[in-house]
């Protein structure tokens, strides 16, 4: 009998190439994670057998990922690229996928045609469909695609003892872990361990002729006589998992995860968070949910019991946080660090079988019959249309959930950076990208130059990162305070990583860039700003790196393609074998178990009836929940949350529908009022969370307070409004706000400022630059400085002045060392000081020691995140004296100064005070240095606030400071003489360049408070232009 | 695995070791040195000879100040020759050599010296920028070097000019350890010092120096302004006059002065200005009430102005307050200015509501088209007697009231 190919399984092949090939063009780049595997694959194309990359966190090992999948792409890379080798590999995980659930369904149902369906379903499949264009999950799609194919042959062998199906079943189980190492591992558990209970019980079948006679007693005699191959299969797969990827291994040992956990949202309480429940319940299930019962039903039949409660378990754990279970089964540890969402896609796969059989079923057999008989042919078929459509919905819903809701920021063209990086030796330097999303691993496969940050969390190594939760600095927007807190601790001491260049795709970033000290240097073609910081060296040529030994290496560079190779000789020795023998080609046994489709149960479908019933009256119930949260003018509260919601997303359009019709304010004049207010909470603010409490209403009006809470790049912010809100017709609107009325008095006006150019290298040259052409370091001199201890944390305050005759870019570093002279800790000025001074100009500062600055950092870190807290814990940690190194470098940048302090009114809690902007560039973020003084002049402390609201050109802003109160303030040091200027003492420059110093010289002009502590402050302005003219 | 490579490893040893010669006993061999010359010039052809008694090829050990080597001798005619390469006849400097001939080696040294012609000259200068005033000083340091990068030998002429405004330097000073060099000091006047230097006949490239001002001294300011009137809207235009050095040079444009300006309450404003041509400029709206200033100006710890005081006429001598729709608005207004025309737009009016002297709420508004409206809604002021005080432009009214 010559075998038929399988026309159905064709069929899938055909659809799943053409649909997945050409869709995957759209979408794969914009996944979590086909980036990040293609930026292996670079790793590998360029060194196979060096498993340390320095691209990453300073240095990470690949060993920490299973290597096959990256290697095949570097391997088909040397012929076109990495992308031709990711879209390849990429298309051949689809076929693997497919073919896998037909050699998957074929062991189940030992049915070709309820394959065939199952192979057709699975192209669509919406777990599938999500796993590889919305999640770019390649290693784990392949992982269980191998084996899926390994499952018939382990049952083979099982079942018959044939040494040639035990080899062919451990060839894939190593590629399985090669590709992914949790797949096998899991896999053990939730699909061998299943399927050789159905071995056991159709061995057990055999025995006594008919599956209602097997009782405990047959298969626990069955599985005796089974148990040295079930024991031989067991060890030796566990032997090859074990040794293929041993590094691996080792390197996991070595270097335990100790990180705290990222949140993922398949932890989440699905209910609660509803996205979470879209994408990792709903979304993979997809139409399955309909069937559960009949999966159920099915899987729990006598034959198919254990893969029954394998799925009862997978589909529990599938729910992450919503119940408490999975994390009972789990534990703490396994919970917080498994993503969950692998559960519901085993789940799903395991389910599509008996879904193909479903299908088979319902198309061509009895259930057809059935539900003809019972409720007519139309019935039938509109049954299966709705089926059908909804199927296909889920598909297309899944694939254009990246579309409508993107992942990821805008494709950016990475030539335009990887030609900076190239130039002028900027690769020398590390940079690091905000905004970028996973595009970043694109970025860092194409060049030489390495960031701090990195995209494969598991690898992280510095402190600062691993002691956060924090998945990459690029993105720490999404993170709130805490992702700000640690990415502002890479921005302040940027020295330690060499970190010079950040690419900023992202406006958001640009404050906290500013005042830590950083300065704009262009925007390159793609839009992308490139920011720079002076005085930081270059990274050193020898980098610090984990040795493995040689034989590691080796094994990690050639066993896992060998595995493949095997595989593939295995495989075609097989044909050629079937093919010569040229005898009928031996039915595999599984076959013989064929399901009798003729008498579909009477009361599964009418449970499959209720269940979907019940469904959809969930879905409607959910849908007007929905309604009735969005419908954005239905009560007071939703229309306050969609216009906050509005102008969170900058949907000014949408937020002028909700403004009273009455108000008969244009939408041209609305959008005016909107646009002309910049700031940090204009311009920079992303609502975190609104509290809207309705303090009076009635029929037709009403009054909300509205409490909200904006993460904004410097700081939190908390804000209370007061909205009025009207009826008409139904329907809520706001009341718009007033606007200030205020009119400068000139039209037209001019300022002459003194603007500087820095020519760099004069002539045009990739030497080195020549020494004439380097500036001497502006000469600044260190007025006063001390250490004080202030309440709990210790601090280097101080005053500073350019005294040079060009403007200064300064870095102050400061260290702190205890009696015996060791060192404590050590840190950068950030956001107390002016890092640009004009010639002459004085600024104060203060050096903050945050949690990383101090050498034993995982005591300085606190539980709940703050970055300025910290209490060193023993007595000989607590410093006494101090360093003080201050650099200056030449920079022409940032240095608007035309800010005045036009009124101001003091009493014992606050100051409060006009500004006043003269000057001809708007001020996106003003900031008050406020410089405290005890009662006899002598500088105390240093605080600072960021005002809010921005400044336009000759307008006035209202400042509100409320002056430091229960503080404690201890002087521990005032000794300067470890201060430095450009290296030089800071006592020698002051004794050249200011001779005759008047000391104290403002004190005459400084503002008496009245305060226990403090007797007098004083007031310095610093002010961030956003878009300068 | 491991195993097998050691005895590999043995058993290459052993025939290797069949394959050795056998070792001669130790003769007597009498090497002498036969050159004489113990300076050459960089470039010359040196060859170190020796005679020998016996035909042996023992390595010369060369040394100079670049690093070591060995260098292997040519035999003929009972006499060793060791040609020194190019590369390291090029160097000038003291060379030490030893003959590795067992124990009886001898050594010796000899000089290269550079040639006696200048290819190139090497200048370094710094600091690029100095302080006007005769106490800051730059250092210029020359580095002739011959065609083979070897530095001229030492007291070398090297002539050193420079230009300052309109006097030309040429000053002459003398190559010692292998440079030549001058400390230049700043005159009194900025401006650029533009220097080269000259040895054996070749000119370097031109450096220069900037000479600038030194630290501002004590200045004057003064004022410009449309009208005296506070008016919270126009602007008075601060000014200094020139800073100058002591030595009378302009300070460098964007000089850093900061105005501090006391008011009557005794709170301090502050506005400030960086240099231009050596005058600072700074701006400062008008203040919107009656109002004494004491202004005065300072570069911080190095030079102050004079104090000058300024007057601000009030413009609002008066204003009404009506009240309508349960007294629930107040409109404050017409709000008028010295010409009884209405204020321009932005006159803050502040609305302070008390009941029985604590204050419950403070409202801000600025004028339009002279007037001020407060809609106090139900809110926060159920019905009740409250006291409103209105305070604009320095002024303050205050009126009961009870809203309805």
């Amino acid at each position: 009998m010559k075998e038929k190919s399988n026309k159905y399984l064709i069929a899938a092949l055909l659809i799943g190439i053409a649909f997945h090939g050409t869709s995957i063009f759209f979408t794969l780049e914009s996944t979590y994670d086909a980036l990040i595997h293609l930026f292996f694959a670079d790793h590998y194309a360029e060194n196979w057998f060096e498993p340390w990359s320095y691209k990453w966190y300073t240095g990470f090992t690949v060993m920490s990922y299973p290597p096959l999948v990256h290697q095949s792409i570097a391997i088909l890379s040397l012929i076109g690229g990495l992308k031709f080798g990711l879209f390849t590999v990429t298309i051949i995980s689809v076929i693997l996928f497919i073919t896998g659930v037909y050699k998957f369904a074929l062991l189940i149902t030992a049915n070709k045609t309820a394959a065939g369906y199952a192979a057709i379903l699975a192209v669509f499949s919406s777990s599938f469909v999500e796993t590889l264009h919305l999640f770019g999950q390649l290693p784990s799609i392949i992982g269980i695609s191998v084996l899926m194919h390994a499952l018939p042959e382990i049952y083979l062998w099982l079942k018959t003892g044939r040494s040639r199906y035990l080899l062919m079943a451990l060839s894939f189980i190593a590629i399985t872990v090669c590709s992914h190492h949790v797949t096998p591992i899991f896999g053990m558990v939730f699909f061998i361990f299943p399927l050789i209970g159905m071995v056991i019980m159709d061995i057990s079948k055999e025995r006594v002729n008919s599956i209602s006679a097997v009782n405990f007693n047959v298969f626990f005699k069955t599985f005796l006589s089974l148990f040295k191959r079930i024991i031989g299969f067991g060890l030796l797969s566990l032997l090859i998992i074990i040794v293929c990827i041993l590094p691996y291994w080792i390197n996991s040992k070595n270097n335990p995860i100790t990180q705290v956990p990222i949140p993922h949202g398949s932890r989440d309480n699905f209910l609660e968070i509803t996205s979470s429940g879209l994408v990792f319940f709903l979304i993979p299930w997809g139409v399955l949910l309909i069937l559960l019962p009949y999966v159920f039903y099915r899987y729990y039949s006598k034959r198919y019991l254990f893969f029954g409660l394998s799925i009862t378990l997978l589909t529990i754990l599938g729910t992450g946080g919503t119940t408490i279970i999975p994390k009972l089964i789990l534990g703490e540890t396994a919970f917080n660090i498994l993503t969950l969402d692998r559960f519901t896609l085993w789940a799903s796969i395991m389910a599509l079988p008996l879904f193909g059989e479903f299908t088979y079923r319902f198309v061509e057999t009895d259930l057809k019959v059935l539900i003809q008989s019972k409720f007519g042919a139309i019935y039938h078929r509109i049954i299966g249309g709705v089926l059908a459509g909804l199927f296909l919905f889920m598909a297309i819903f899944t694939m254009s959930l990246g579309y409508f809701r993107p992942s990821q920021p805008q494709k950016l063209k990475m030539l335009p950076i990887v030609n900076f990086l190239n130039q002028d030796q900027h690769d020398q330097w590390r940079y690091l990208t905000l905004g970028f999303g996973d595009q970043m691993a694109w970025l860092s496969a194409q060049t030489n130059a390495m960031t701090v940050d990195g995209n494969y969390h598991s690898a992280r190594r510095l402190p600062e990162l691993t002691t956060r939760a924090i998945e990459r600095l690029e993105n720490s927007k999404f993170k709130g305070v805490e992702g700000i807190g640690s990415l502002q601790q890479f921005l302040t001491a940027p020295e330690k990583y060499s970190l010079k260049y950040i690419f900023s795709n992202d406006k958001f970033y640009d404050p906290i860039l500013y005042f830590c000290g950083w300065q704009r240097l262009r925007q390159l073609e793609n839009g992308v700003m490139v920011w720079e910081k002076l005085n930081v060296p270059p990274v050193s040529s020898i980098l610090p790196k984990v040795e493995v030994s040689k034989w590691q290496k080796i094994l990690w560079g050639i066993v896992p393609f060998t595995t493949l190779i095997i595989a593939f000789i295995l495989n075609i020795q097989l044909l050629r074998l079937r093919s010569l023998k040229k005898k009928a080609k031996v039915i595999p046994e599984y076959l013989n178990f064929k399901n009798s489709y003729s008498n579909f149960s009477n009361s599964l479908l009418k449970i499959t009836h209720i269940w979907s019933a019940f469904l959809a009256l969930i879905v409607c119930f959910g849908l007007y929940v929905f309604y009735l949260k969005n419908d954005s003018q239905r009560s007071p509260k939703n229309a306050i949350l969609a216009y906050y919601d509005a102008l969170d997303f900058k949907a000014f359009e949408d937020a002028y529908r909700l403004i009273d019709p009455n108000s008969k304010l244009p939408i041209a004049q609305y959008m005016l009022e909107i646009s002309v207010t910049d700031g940090l909470l204009g311009s920079y603010a992303k609502l975190e969370d609104i509290e809207t409490i309705i303090t009076n209403k009635n029929d037709s009006t009403a009054i909300a307070k509205v409490i909200t809470n904006w993460v904004t790049p410097l700081e939190k912010i908390s804000k209370t409004d007061y909205k009025q809100l009207s009826k008409r017709k139904g329907q809520w609107y706001l009341q718009p706000d007033n606007l200030s009325p205020d009119l400068p008095p000139d039209q037209l006006y001019s300022q002459n400022i003194t603007k500087y150019y820095n020519q760099g290298r004069r002539r045009v040259t990739s030497e080195q630059t020549h020494h004439e052409d380097v500036l001497k370091q502006p000469v600044l001199e260190i007025l006063s400085s001390k250490l004080i201890r202030y309440n709990n944390s210790y601090a280097i305050v101080g005053e500073i002045q350019n005294i040079d005759n060009v403007p200064a870019d300064i870095v102050l570093q400061g260290t702190l060392y205890n009696d015996t002279n060791k060192e404590l800790a050590s840190y950068n000025a950030k956001y107390d000081v002016k890092h640009k001074l004009m010639p002459k100009e004085v600024s104060s500062f203060r050096i903050n020691f945050e949690g990383i600055a101090w050498s034993k950092i995982k005591d300085s870190i606190p539980k709940t995140f703050n970055p300025d807290e910290f209490t060193p814990v023993a007595f000989e940690e607590q410093p006494t004296k101090f360093n003080l190194q201050v650099a200056g470098n030449v920079s022409g940048t940032d240095l608007y100064k035309s800010v005045g302090i036009s009124a101001l009114q003091i009493n014992k809690q606050t100051i409060t005070g006009r500004l006043f902007n003269s000057g001809t560039e708007e001020v996106t973020i003003p900031q008050l240095l406020i410089t405290y003084y005890d009662k006899n002049k002598t500088l105390l402390w240093v605080d600072h606030l960021f005002l809010k609201d921005g400044i336009r050109q000759q307008r006035l802003r209202h400042f509100n400071y409320p002056i430091l109160q229960n503080d404690s303030i201890k002087l521990i040091s005032n000794d300067m003489s470890n201060c430095f200027v450009n290296g030089l003492p800071n006592k020698d420059i002051s004794d050249k360049i200011v001779k005759n110093r008047i000391q104290n010289h403002t004190a005459s002009v400084l503002q008496k408070i009245e305060h226990k502590n403090y007797g007098f402050i004083k007031v310095e302005i610093n002010n961030y232009v956003g878009n300068p003219n | 695995m491991k195993r097998i490579f050691t005895y590999l490893f043995v058993l290459i040893g052993l025939i290797v070791l069949a394959f050795s010669p056998i070792q001669d006993a130790p003769l007597l061999i009498d090497i002498k040195c036969i050159s004489t010359q113990k300076i050459f010039e960089a470039n010359d052809e040196i060859t170190l000879q020796f005679s020998t008694s016996e035909k042996v090829l023992p390595h010369l050990y060369y040394s100079n100040n670049y690093g070591s080597t060995l260098i292997v001798p040519t035999y003929h005619n009972a006499i060793l020759s060791y040609i020194i390469p190019q590369k390291l006849s090029r160097k000038s400097g003291l060379v030490n050599w030893k003959l590795l001939y067992k124990d009886n080696s001898i050594s010796g040294e000899f000089n290269i010296i550079p040639k006696a012609s200048v290819n190139t000259i090497e200048t370094y200068i710094g600091p690029p920028s100095i302080n006007a005033g005769g106490d800051d000083f730059t250092m210029l340091v020359v580095i002739p070097t011959d065609v083979f990068d070897n530095p001229i030998k030492d007291h070398t002429e090297v002539s050193i000019r420079h230009q300052f405004l309109s006097n030309e330097t040429n000053e002459q000073i003398f190559t010692k350890n292998l440079i030549a060099y001058k400390s230049i000091y700043s005159e009194e006047k900025s401006g650029r010092i533009i220097m080269t230097s000259e040895c054996l006949e070749i000119n370097s490239k031109e450096y220069d120096v900037n000479v600038l001002p030194n630290i501002p001294t004590g200045f004057t300011i003064d004022y410009t302004r449309n009208h005296g009137y506070a008016d919270g809207n126009q602007i008075t235009t601060f000014e200094t006059s020139i800073l100058k050095d002591e030595y009378g040079n302009t300070v460098s444009d964007g000089t850093f002065v900061t105005f501090f300006i006391t008011n009557k309450t005794g709170h301090i404003l502050k506005i400030s200005g960086t240099t231009l041509k050596g005058i600072a400029t700074a701006k400062m709206i008008h203040p919107d009430y009656e109002e004494q200033w004491m202004v005065k100006a300072f570069v911080n710890g190095i030079a102050e102005s004079n104090a000058i005081t300024l007057n601000y006429k009030s413009v609002i001598l008066d204003f009404n307050i009506s009240l309508s729709e349960n007294n629930r608005i107040i409109t404050v207004g017409p709000l008028q200015s010295f010409m009884k025309q209405l204020m321009p737009d932005g006159l803050e009016v502040t609305l302070s509501v008390y009941k029985d002297n604590t204050l419950l709420k403070r409202y801000k508004k600025q004028s339009t088209t002279g007037f001020v409206t407060f809609n106090l809604n139900g809110q926060f002021l159920k019905t009740d007697t409250y006291e409103f005080r209105i305070e604009t432009a320095g002024l303050e009214k205050t009126i009961k009231t009870k809203l309805l």
